[in-house]
């Protein structure tokens, strides 16, 4: 790189060339070379993950699309037999992929919704000149570094019926036992709460760091006009976190859509149906079921690309939303 | 409303101003007493994990359950050691975390460099196609990925699980979202009329501004590598396991031991959460400068 | 403006950090390649074997010192056994192995609701070990031979385990709910129909002990009922039969009984709360095959001890049992047959028995000492021995067919949880249990 010094005339722009070295000042090859660079270099720079991406997730999309479109068996996944749109036309009339598709949107509002405004209050009293204020902020984050496997695994056994803690919690308390596998919405507040365990204090964080990055000048002249706490809550901090609020929304409603170790564990063995009665079963669940413990692939991957429409679905209308946020803003 | 109103000069208002939100304000006893319940909330579910692996099974058995630790915790932590090849799974997992989470980081932070800041054809549907490959369930892959993993003869062996998770949706848009707004595009410009190549733009002008963003999207695919096992089980087994996929094989033997299951998760936390303690303040820093411009 | 390379350290990090990164995927991959071409190099080659045992859930060959013994007997052989706890996530991981030709382990194991299927659509990728040397046909209970034969007669499997069924119950309850508690006569109570089983129940219930119930589940008495019969989901010619053989009709209705009569304690088998409720002595009975013996002791415990007992079912059945297959794709083909023949011959059969796994699918062993003179000091040391290798016996030829394992679970699953433990009526329960099927049958 450092082989041709020699400054040339007609450099383009002519700036600063042989400024240091290293830098030369481009020639008719350097200049060629600069160009080649400038156009190719982008494609060089996204190339890695591309050529990762085509190999480790396009491939398997593409072969899954096609897969939705045959029979397909896990027994002898090789062979396949063309079926249209079969797997697609039978979902629509299956009681469990309506009904999985229900649980999916019911738990992804239980445990997103309270997630998020438990976060955005945390986040304002993490916003508070504390005490300790690092202690706080870790401890509330450690939740975050337990795995699904292990979280789920503590739930189950607070969660038990029997000999549960937190139903001895509620019998001290003088209110019966809950059965928290078996009822229809104590089942499913049982696999949020684990969800929500897991990802308050993160998104907490976040909203914290948003918060921070509102000019206090904006409090002070509130606070001067008057507005109460709550009112500046509501009429700066949320205001100026809505981008962030947005992507936080974005990036729960993804995770739960894709609920699945949890359920899938909170359930023991035969996780998979969600329940005696397919209460918490979520499309994840009905996807890993079908595919396998049912064994067929073919309807598996249908059910996987319907997931991946809705969540295109989904984040097309977010960012409707988003823009219109911004026009607003 | 008017954020940004005349102030008032009255000097009534000034003797007297509201209280402020902002981050001047002392927390009183009651903002202390909600965090208090809500860390509890967050540390109980852990220490209980090491109760529940510091007793036996009978104790586990019982009502009330157990509220205190009892004296089994190193027999039971042994015993998960051996049982579910700890050792090995836990050098192995930190290997294909730590490759995980430089291989994103480096991946994403050049893609989405050239996603934020490049002009070059396709560049949209690329950015599109990222963005959509975000929404793909992962249960959806895992059928024609081993056989792409198998075709390569890598059965068993890390880089199944590591290479499949280098390929970071997620890692790309958020680089990219970070440097739309973190790096000035004159910043780009000027290097690039100094006669900097894309190289060395890359290295000396978007290394330095993406530096908070890439630990963060580090720390974040360290800990997601760690905590993965659904692909990980089918790609790997026992003999050269990860932590999620020994844990699976835990509390195999004639009868399964509650105890013993609850040590090995707790084992398998325990280096993330140590290092959760250790650089908290590091870490939690990280995400917080990183997510403003998310 | 100051442009950033001028800052040294940060650059000299960063450039480690790359480079470090650069080196270790670099040596990863290296290294995979490196394994990859030693592995091929390796077979039969100079000096150790390693045989690998891919299984789920317990054999046992370990802990009976099985493995121990093969390679002392055989210098240069190496066992290896990797073990996934559960079968629902072995199988599906053994199916893909097998399609994929890769990640397959010289032996794997196969559970009996499992077996038919590979037979019938991968049994070609299975080394016929009926041929194998050392293999002994009659050997095996013509049944459990029979299942894992594909229909070229093709041996794919050779039987491990069987499960035949006793009951065990507590002494202690019963003594205090005014039943007899001699063995013998707990067998005669029930003797030759399970509906027997739900009278003595409701006795039991008439004068249970505070806080106990008769037994454990509605499930587990399904399954001990259903699988005595040879149809069970499928007929004789392969037809589906699950929504009206009588075996499936008469355990449902059974398993219905018992909750409407409250005998159950509504838990879910292999569950915390089911060991959980065996150390509260909770239940007065337990349908229980032979390697349930361990796992009740284990979970009893000493508060357990001298209250258990075992006594004959009322009919016989088969609940579970296992088999070892070789894949063609196995890299040490020949030293995995020999192994594999040498697991399951009638001696090693019994030290197995010993060692309270199931019960060897090789009457053979039932003349060894360790299983015909078997007994269990816990148990009130009951004669397993004679208990289990006569309910063996009498097992009738049982049919299988390729969805049996999802039609169970229908039941047992869903089904009966749904009446038992969502307090559902038992119309309602049949009927979801039907639409289950449907919906797993029809691709």
């Amino acid at each position: 790189m450092t082989a041709t010094t020699t400054v040339v005339e007609g450099a383009p722009a002519g700036q600063a060339a042989g400024r240091r070295q290293g830098r030369a000042g481009p020639g008719p090859w350097r200049s060629r070379l600069y160009r080649w660079d400038v156009r190719c270099s982008p494609y060089a720079f996204v190339a890695p993950f591309f050529l990762f991406f085509a190999a480790f997730g396009l491939f398997p999309l593409l072969y899954t699309g096609w897969a939705s479109l045959h029979r397909v068996e896990l027994t002898s996944p090789g062979r396949m037999e063309w079926a249209g749109l079969h797997n697609y036309a039978r979902l629509l009339g299956n009681d469990f992929f309506w009904n999985a598709l229900r649980n999916t949107f019911t738990i992804g509002v239980l445990s997103t919704v309270p997630q998020l405004l438990m976060a955005l209050g945390l986040a304002h009293l993490l916003h508070y000149r504390l005490r300790a204020a690092t202690f706080w902020r870790v401890a509330l984050l450690t939740p975050y570094a337990t795995s699904v496997a292990a979280a789920t695994l503590v739930f189950v056994l607070l969660y038990g019926r029997d000999y549960g803690m937190v139903n001895w919690a509620l019998d001290a308390a003088g209110i019966g036992p809950v059965d928290w596998q078996n009822g229809t919405w104590s089942s499913r507040c049982a696999v949020s709460s684990i969800v929500v365990w897991r990802w308050t204090g993160y998104n907490a964080l976040i909203y914290l760091a948003a918060m921070q990055a509102v000019p206090d000048e904006l409090y002070e002249s509130a606070a001067l006009d008057g507005a109460s706490r709550l009112a500046q809550f509501r009429h700066i901090t949320v205001p100026a976190l809505r981008p962030t609020i947005l992507f936080t929304i974005v990036v729960s409603t993804i995770g739960a859509t894709q609920l699945f170790g949890e359920p899938l564990l909170f359930g023991g063995a035969g996780g998979q149906k969600g329940g005696a009665a397919h209460q918490f079963q979520t499309l994840g669940l009905y996807l890993y079921e079908q595919g396998w413990f049912n064994f067929h692939l073919g309807r598996a991957c249908a059910v996987a690309w319907t997931m991946f429409l809705i969540l295109l679905l989904i984040a097309a209308a977010g960012g409707l939303i988003a823009r219109r946020l911004r026009k607003e803003g | 409303m008017n954020p940004a109103g005349p102030r008032p000069t009255t000097a009534a208002r000034r003797v007297v101003p509201a209280p402020r939100a902002g981050r001047q304000l002392h927390g009183g006893p009651l903002v202390y007493a909600v965090l208090t319940l809500f860390t509890a909330g967050s540390l109980l579910p852990l220490v209980w994990t090491a109760v529940a692996a510091s007793r036996d099974n009978a104790r586990l058995a019982r009502t009330p359950p157990p509220l205190w630790f009892g004296g089994n915790l190193l027999e039971n932590l042994g015993s998960a050691w051996t049982d579910a090849n700890m050792g090995l799974a836990l050098f192995n997992t930190t290997l294909v975390a730590g490759m995980v989470a430089l291989g994103t980081v480096l991946f994403s932070t050049v893609a989405g460099f050239a996603l934020a800041k490049l002009r070059f054809r396709f560049r949209r549907a690329l950015l599109l196609l990222t963005v959509g490959t975000m929404m793909v369930p992962p249960q959806l892959s895992v059928v024609p990925l081993f056989l792409v993993v198998a075709r390569l003869g890598w059965t068993d062996q890390l880089q199944s699980v590591v290479l499949p998770t280098l390929v970071s949706a997620f890692g790309v848009f958020f680089m990219r979202q970070y440097l739309v707004e973190a790096l000035p595009t004159e910043l780009v410009e000027a290097a690039r009329v100094d006669g900097a190549s894309s190289w060395r733009v890359v290295w000396h002008v978007v290394l330095p501004v993406a530096r908070p963003a890439m630990a963060v999207l580090g720390m974040l695919s360290f800990v997601q590598a760690w905590n993965d096992f659904f692909w990980p089980v089918i790609a790997l087994t026992q003999e050269n396991p990860t932590v999620q996929v020994a844990l699976t094989g835990l509390g195999r033997g004639y009868v399964p031991d509650q105890a013993v299951v609850m040590a090995g998760a707790l084992l398998g936390t325990l280096p993330l959460l140590l290092a959760f303690t250790l650089f908290g303040r590091q870490i939690v820093g990280g995400i917080m400068r990183g997510a403003v411009k998310g | 403006m100051t442009p950033a390379w001028s800052s040294g350290p940060f650059r000299r990090r960063a450039l480690l950090l790359l480079a470090a990164a650069a080196l270790v995927l670099v040596v990863s991959l290296l290294d995979g390649c490196a394994r990859d071409g030693g592995d091929a190099d390796r077979p039969g080659g100079s000096g150790r074997t390693t045989v690998t045992i891919g299984t789920f859930g317990v054999f046992g060959c370990k802990q009976a010192g099985l493995y121990e013994e093969y390679e002392r007997l055989h210098p240069g052989v190496t066992i290896r056994e990797s073990v996934i706890e559960r079968n629902d996530a072995y199988y599906p991981q053994l199916l893909t192995h097998l399609a994929a030709g890769s990640g397959l382990a010289d032996i794997q194991a196969m559970e009996v609701g499992n077996i038919h299927q590979v037979a019938a659509a991968q049994g070609d990728l299975f080394v016929d070990l009926g041929r194998a040397k050392g293999v002994r046909r009659r050997d095996w209970l013509p049944w459990k031979w029979a299942q894992a034969t594909t229909r070229d007669g093709r041996t794919i499997g050779l039987g491990t385990d069987i499960g035949p069924i006793a009951v065990c119950y507590r002494k202690d309850l019963f003594r205090r709910a005014g039943l007899p508690t001699d063995r013998e006569a707990v067998g005669r109570l029930w003797a030759g129909d399970w509906q027997r089983y739900i009278d003595t129940g409701r006795a039991y219930t008439r004068r249970a002990p505070a806080g106990t119930v008769f037994t454990d589940s509605a499930a587990g008495l399904y399954n001990a009922s259903v699988h005595g019969y040879a149809e069970r989901y499928y007929d004789r010619r392969g037809r589906p039969v699950y929504a009206n053989s009588p075996a499936v009709r008469t355990s449902w209705d059974l398993a219905v009984q018992a909750v409407r009569a409250g005998l159950t304690a509504r838990l879910k088998q292999f569950e915390k709360p089911w060991d959980q409720a065996y150390a509260n002595g909770r239940f007065a009975t337990v349908a229980c095959p032979p390697w349930m013996l361990g796992y009740i002791k284990e979970k009893s415990g000493a508060a357990g001890r001298d209250k258990w007992d075992v006594a004959t079912a009322p009919r016989p059945a088969n609940w579970g049992g296992s088999f070892i297959g070789v894949p063609k794709a196995a890299r040490h083909r020949a030293a995995a047959i020999e192994l594999a023949v040498w697991l399951t011959a009638p001696a090693q059969q019994a030290r197995l028995f010993e060692r309270q796994a199931g019960v060897p699918s090789t009457p053979a062993s039932y003349a060894m000492p360790q299983v015909r003179d078997a007994r269990n000091a816990y148990f009130g040391n009951a004669p397993i021995g004679a208990i289990f290798t006569t309910a063996a016996r009498s097992i009738p030829l049982l049919v299988h067919g390729p969805m049996e394992a999802q039609m169970g679970t229908a039941f047992t699953d869903v089904g009966i949880p749904q009446v038992e433990q969502q307090g559902r009526p038992a119309r309602a329960g049949w009927r979801a249990a039907q639409k289950e099927i449907e919906n797993a049958v029809d691709g």
